[in-house]
């Protein structure tokens, strides 16, 4: 007994000795449970293809995701993947904590079959590479032609004048019906963006907010009258969406209370969860006076953190992540667009009417100019709480139009967006 | 040995640990508002001096700022206060499913205040919200009321969720103080013909005074530094109208991402808060609140 006891002991030793388990450390970002899951199960993939690695997932909640990064990769403390967003990437990879992925992608070949814009968005800061996007993330007109067809709407609006004409029509309070899905805090930036530059009709394809003459589009006299305009449609929405973020958002919409929606490819599986199929369909960005609209393309993706022990084996994973078959498992079910041209032509989840909206604004560059934000401008992350503030004092009357334009210009001329 | 130094080697590991535990965060707060550290420069932080200090008071919204954390915090103290010792007198007697009762009412107690917040949100969203569909049904309100979103409205919705809150906090600490009270005094009390009134400001108030002083102290500070229920159902919003001092602290952090004034605003509510424990300790000493 004495001499099983001390073989077995022997063997468990052994063992432990020679094991070659590597533990590589991924931290999400967007965390839901929804995501996780996804997440997960594409991790197990991972490893059983690879014996002897482990990914472990951290997922903070949210809220506190970018400072927990922020202070683990400031301080190296043991992380491997980082999730990195297009709004945080260039704060994340100016802390020099970053790997320059330049040699990896240079070795590899889904750089032949990128989308076009997500080798640039890549790229956003200093023009180096510090993390392979996996999902790119447009907004997009979502609807309901159940609801809209009940008021006599057979046709999604095509431009920002139909869309308030439809949404006036479409609004009855006292019946707790309303005409569109606004979003008045967490980050709202992005959409009244989109309304207040399609008035205009030379914004600059590099920035969001200089117009192609190098003028910040706020002291243009279009940017108040777009401005003018998203308070108009403010009335048409719940006067409580001025406190909604996505959950509300998205929730008004299922519920078919407000029957327009701006909102990115993510809403997809979340909506396919929670609708039936075909009671939501999605139409491109109502064009405005200017005869345009200006969608920027999001991103997120995944970089390597420098001091990582095992990058190489990192890299593998990030590969394996936006392999066809793995991107497209990612963007079916958590809803958003592949970054790579073969999933759009294999699967045919892509082709369907779902993501009508999308391909219509890809496909007519006359109407859709796509852009970017500055987001390598170290001010940004302060605009967006200086962004959702005044724009909530315009929308409760509390600030003139005028005088929100004229803060915004100063702050980015203080920020240094405009060239003296 | 000498006994002293025994003593002091004693209780060595206690002040290394208060050493490592407080005064280090603390003197690292302070050290980090007097510098420009943002997400930018996380590992190159530079001194600049009282910069960050100047930026705050010099926002044109710090005077609302201030004047929101000081609505919020005495009439949420008042309120849990005056709600608890009634809430704690009516417990005191005993009756039939009392101890039900009580895990009822001290059930909030036991939620994470960023769950009560989010909680809250949808009870109070003016468009889904169970509290206005209630209303309207009683025939109180005719259309939803935006709690959260109308400004006349939003404060008190945040003041009197933390209400309901803090209420057990109240009620647990000063029905053990009224526990602890002799039956004899009541009895004595009751023969010489004092009425309920009487007996609660003869003997009961008196009795259980310093447990009073010292949960008025601890809730001031903790609802001061307790930016959970506000976070969770308005960030503050809308427009800054239920803004108080520890969200914009977090605002500053989570959105900017600028650790530097994030330090700046903590060391002001540290301030503030060290203020006012001194001259209520002082008025106390002074024996100010004698019933």
């Amino acid at each position: 007994m004495r001499k099983l006891v001390f073989f077995l002991a022997v063997v468990l030793v052994c063992g432990l000795l020679f094991s070659q388990q590597i533990t590589l450390r991924m931290i999400q970002v967007f965390t839901s449970p929804l995501r996780t899951k996804i997440l997960e199960e594409i991790i197990s993939k991972f490893e059983a293809q690879n014996p002897g690695v482990k990914i472990e997932l951290i997922s903070p909640p949210y809220e506190t995701a970018y400072q927990k990064i922020y202070l683990m990769v400031s301080a190296e403390e043991p992380l491997d993947i980082v999730e990195v967003g297009d709004w945080s990437l260039s704060a994340l990879a100016s802390m020099g904590k970053l790997l320059s992925l330049e040699s990896y992608l240079a070795k590899s070949d889904l750089v032949k079959y990128f989308v076009p814009g997500v080798l640039e968005a890549a790229r956003t800061y200093k023009g180096t590479a510090y993390l392979l996007p996996n999902a790119i993330y447009v907004k997009t007109l979502f609807y309901r032609p159940d609801v809209i067809s009940k008021y006599g709407i057979t046709s999604p609006a095509k431009t920002m004048d139909e869309l308030l004409e439809h949404c006036r029509r479409l609004t009855k309070p006292e019946i707790g019906q309303f005409g569109f899905t606004f979003r008045g805090k967490g980050y709202p930036t992005a959409f009244i963006d989109i309304v207040m530059t399609s008035f205009f009709d030379n914004i600059d394809p590099n920035c969001m907010y200089l117009k192609k003459d190098g003028k910040l589009i706020f002291e243009d006299p279009r940017a108040l009258e777009g401005l003018k305009f998203y308070i108009e449609l403010y009335k048409t929405a719940p006067k409580d969406s001025i406190n909604w973020g996505f959950d509300e958002q998205v929730n008004a919409f299922a519920s078919g209370i407000t029957p327009y929606l701006f909102q990115d490819p993510d809403t997809v599986g979340l909506l396919n969860e929670i609708m039936k199929q075909g009671t939501y369909k999605t139409a491109p960005l109502p064009i405005g006076r200017g005869g345009k609209a200006y969608p920027t393309i999001g991103f997120a993706g995944w970089g390597i953190t420098s001091y990582s022990k095992y990058k190489d084996l990192a890299w593998k994973f990030l590969e394996f992540f936006n392999s066809p078959a793995i991107n497209a498992y990612w963007c079916r079910e958590y809803g958003a667009l592949p970054v790579d041209m073969r999933v759009y032509e294999q699967d045919p989840f892509f082709k369907s009417e779902t993501f009508h909206g999308w391909t219509a604004m890809f496909e007519d560059e006359k109407h859709y100019q796509f852009t970017k934000y500055p987001l390598d401008n170290e001010a940004w992350s302060e605009w967006n709480e200086l962004h959702e503030t005044t724009m909530q004092q315009v929308l409760l009357g509390k600030m003139k139009p005028e005088d929100a334009l004229r803060v915004w210009a100063d702050f980015w001329k203080k920020a240094g967006l405009v060239k003296k | 040995m000498k006994k002293s130094k025994l003593r002091f080697l004693m209780l060595l590991p206690t002040f290394i640990l208060i050493l490592f535990v407080n005064l280090y965060p603390l003197a690292r707060g302070g050290v980090i508002s007097f510098q420009r550290l943002t997400v930018f420069n996380l590992n190159n932080p530079r001194f600049i001096g009282w910069s960050n200090y100047k930026t705050i008071i010099r926002d044109p919204d710090f005077l609302r700022i201030l004047w929101n954390t000081f609505i919020w915090i005495t009439l949420s103290v008042t309120f849990q206060f005056l709600l608890g010792l009634i809430l704690a007198l009516l417990l005191a007697k005993s009756f039939p499913g009392r101890g039900l009762y009580m895990g009822l009412v001290f059930y909030p107690w036991a939620l994470s205040g960023f769950a009560i917040g989010l909680l809250w949100s949808w009870l109070l969203n003016g468009q889904f919200g169970i509290v206005n569909d209630i209303l309207i049904r009683l025939g109180i309100l005719k259309f939803p009321v935006g709690f959260l979103s109308d400004e006349r409205f939003a404060m008190f919705s945040v003041i009197l969720v933390n209400v309901w809150y803090g209420i057990p906090f109240f009620a647990i600490m000063l029905l053990a103080a009224i526990q602890s009270i002799p039956r004899e005094l009541y009895e004595a009390a009751e023969i010489d013909g004092a009425g309920f009134w009487r007996r609660l400001f003869s003997i009961t108030l008196p009795y259980i005074r310093p447990t009073i002083y010292n949960t008025i102290l601890l809730r001031t500070i903790w609802v001061m530094n307790f930016p959970d229920i506000i976070y969770g159902m308005t960030r503050g919003g809308p427009a800054g109208t239920t803004n108080i001092l520890a969200v914009h602290m977090i605002n500053v952090v989570y959105y900017r991402n600028n650790f530097g004034l994030a330090s700046a605003l903590g060391m002001i509510i540290a301030s503030i808060m060290t203020v006012f424990a001194v001259i209520y300790l002082a008025l106390l000493e002074r024996g100010e609140f004698e019933l």
